[in-house]
């Protein structure tokens, strides 16, 4: 245009012409360019549909709705390994996460406490929409996959099955997730030191416990809730098989069985009753019955105010009762091997549920001895004594105490599990049998495991008047336990009565008491 | 609290008349009137004295460099370890514990008064920690149980238990 400005008045004419000819030219050209594109759009439009060749391998299926029953096996994850190698299976899980790179895209499928990796790569199997569409799934959608299992070179460190990887040939998403998730399992899982350690996220409780059913699928908590399991299982399955008979008994009770301190009042019609704090009076009831031995897992309701892990207002209790011939101890004794039977059947049988909750909450194996190791209370007081603890021959012993004392006998005996016979009298219930030997002490003891009290017994005064004489001593009301005295004068067995914390596990999780009416973690 | 420490470093040192000491200011300095001279004022001063009185030198150091250690001890005593607060006890500990890493007495090779009054100076922080804490700090431990077993040294000040063995041996407790 200024060349042709440039050239002067004389040649305008000319210079018009050759204007016009170029925006012509110009024109023209955009003409031919917009024509091209469409054609192209339309090459590539006509291309897409024509090139998902593989459109009924994957997509949306209709809702579940029973409409046909499907003779399919569906391969669980756990199961996944090189032996099933170039087999071609299906199986549903949950979409862990889902990461597109090119023509591939990464799936990590979750079932419970395990998870594989898979991948959709374009090819004669799989198209690029079909990419697209894996790459797109929602975390947490539910799909089906049909896949063919292969062998990896390298181990997969970051998932449970390690040897194996899934190569899709079709992939459906049975059910949708919202795309925004409350909290990512990623972060639900990572140990407290590892998050702050490297400035990722880690999930606090509150959200953890608005978002249940989503913290549960973390494969810690499947963990933990198969060891909570395993202990219930494991302790029914000694008992039993020891001749012990198991019970069912009340929870709302018309008088406060451990002291009306901690104990819930419930309006029951036109009065009140209460929530059991213990299945104690009914245990006892079935020795003097004769049922000789037995047992009662159950919920047990106590209103305690503080807010550790140890003292939660419902728990699970494991109680135990049994009569015995001539001496407490074979009572300790039956109860310490019902406890070994546990430990060994859970390292025995749930190795891969406590190495699971060792990668979020570390810890060291559980160690115990056999036979339990048994020390006697002034034992535990010389050597608090030795370790520059002051405390009195018939104090009781102190929280801080009690975990120091794990400590040292940790230290001693190499064991996490030991019972501490012959308690001070004088810090025991009115109920506690006096030491024969020893006024000062009682036939009673404790368990502990890992510095932690986690049982407590008796053997019970079973003889009408000492027990009176007992509770004259302790300044208790006779009238309120005149029932307790008198279901003593009509022959009852010695007994021994113990009551057992919620389950043991090898690891601890803090537990809030305003939740704990929801579920409840082993402790 | 001064004047009983220079007792006991009288009875250890072996000086047959007890001297006489008297105060002054709101910080109790110690003062020791001498016939001779000026009096001596100050806890690390009397003390020097006291040694040599006692025909001790070697209390305060056998080289230039281990008596210029024990005269920064002494004055470490004074100035940082006496009326500390809780929030500098921690870093006192965790500075202790890195210096007796690699040693066994205060200053040099053997026991100097640097040891004693480090000794009478850091007790009452050690009465109050917890077996747990005194595992964290092994070293100043280690060193505190020597010193007060020396034969001697700890008069008016009662013996604290440190254990031998570790007990808070993994880092998941």
């Amino acid at each position: 245009m200024t060349k042709d400005e440039v050239q002067g008045a004389m040649e305008e004419d000319q210079a018009q012409s050759k204007k016009g000819l170029k925006k012509q030219q110009k024109e023209a050209e955009k003409a031919v360019k917009k024509a091209e594109k469409q054609a192209k759009l339309a090459a590539d439009q006509q291309g897409s549909e024509e090139d998902d060749f593989a459109k009924d391998r994957y997509g949306v299926p209709p809702m579940v709705q029973s409409q046909q029953k499907l003779d399919r096996v569906l391969v669980r994850v756990e199961d996944l390994s090189p032996e099933k190698a170039d087999q071609l299976i299906w199986l549903r899980a949950r979409v862990h996460t889902s990461r597109a790179k090119g023509k591939q895209c990464f799936l990590v499928l979750r079932q419970q406490q395990f998870n594989v990796q898979a991948l959709v790569a374009v090819g004669d199997r799989a198209s690029k929409q079909m990419v697209k569409f894996a790459a797109n799934i929602t975390k947490e959608s539910i799909v089906d996959v049909e896949a063919s299992v292969r062998k990896v070179e390298q181990k997969i460190e970051s998932c449970t099955q390690q040897d194996v990887e899934l190569h899709i040939e079709r992939i459906f998403v049975i059910s949708q997730s919202e795309a925004r998730l409350p909290l990512q399992l990623e972060d639900a899982v990572r140990p407290d030191g590892e998050g702050e350690e490297e400035g990722r996220a880690t999930v606090n409780q509150d959200t953890k416990l608005d978002n249940r059913v989503i913290d549960l699928r973390t494969t810690t908590s499947q963990a933990i809730f198969r060891l909570q399991s395993g202990v219930c299982k494991l302790f029914r399955d000694t008992l039993t098989n020891k001749g012990f008979v198991e019970i069912q008994t009340p929870k709302i009770i018309s008088a406060a069985s451990e002291g009306g301190a901690n104990v819930f009042t419930v309006s029951y019609f036109k009065t009140s009753a209460y929530l059991a704090q213990s299945p104690q009076l009914y245990k006892q009831m079935c020795i003097c019955a004769d049922f000789d031995k037995v047992f009662c897992v159950g919920p047990v309701f106590r209103a305690e105010d503080s807010n550790t892990h140890r003292h939660l207002t419902e728990f699970v209790g494991l109680d135990i009762e049994m009569a015995f011939s001539y001496h407490y101890h074979e009572v300790i004794d039956s109860i310490t091997d019902t406890m070994v039977q546990i430990f060994k059947g859970l390292r025995d049988n749930f190795q891969t549920e406590i190495l699971t909750v060792n990668k979020q909450y570390p810890s060291e194996p559980f160690k115990f001895l056999e036979p339990t190791l048994r020390l006697e209370y002034t034992e535990a007081l010389a050597m608090l004594h030795q370790a520059g603890v002051e405390m009195g021959d018939e104090e009781d012993l102190s929280t801080p105490n009690e975990k120091l004392l794990g400590r040292l006998v940790k230290e001693k005996y190499d064991t996490d599990f030991y019972v501490l016979d012959k308690y001070p009298l004088a810090v025991r219930p009115f109920y506690t049998m006096p030491d024969p030997n020893n006024a000062k002490y009682s036939n009673s003891y404790d368990m502990f495991m890992r510095g932690e009290e986690i049982l407590s017994g008796a053997q019970r005064v079973h003889d009408a008047q000492l027990l009176t004489e007992r509770a004259m001593h302790h300044q208790i009301d006779l009238e309120k336990i005149k029932s307790y005295i008198d279901s003593f004068r009509y022959g009852a067995p010695p007994t021994w009565r113990r009551r057992h914390w919620p389950g043991e596990s090898v690891h601890a999780v803090p537990r809030p008491p305003q939740h704990s009416s929801d579920l409840h973690v082993p402790t | 609290m001064a004047l009983r420490e220079l007792s006991s470093l009288e009875k250890y040192l072996g000086l047959k008349k007890p001297n006489k000491y008297s105060t002054q200011g709101d910080k109790k300095v110690p003062v020791l009137q001498n016939n001779n001279g000026p009096p001596l004022v100050g806890l690390g001063t009397i003390a020097s004295h006291l040694v040599k009185e006692a025909k001790r030198p070697n209390l305060l150091g056998d080289s230039a460099e281990s008596r210029a250690v024990v005269q920064q001890w002494l004055e470490y005593r004074v100035t940082k370890l006496d009326g500390c607060t809780k929030e500098d006890t921690k870093a006192i500990l965790k500075d202790l514990n890195l210096y007796l890493q690699d040693k066994v007495y205060m200053a040099g090779n053997q026991f100097t008064l640097a040891d004693t009054f480090m000794y009478f100076g850091i007790h009452p922080i050690i009465v109050d920690l917890s077996v747990q804490e005194k595992e964290q700090y092994v070293n100043v431990a280690r060193w505190f149980d020597h010193i007060q077993r020396c034969p001697g040294v700890r008069h008016h000040l009662p013996p604290l238990v440190v254990l031998r063995n570790r007990i808070y041996t993994s880092k998941h407790h």
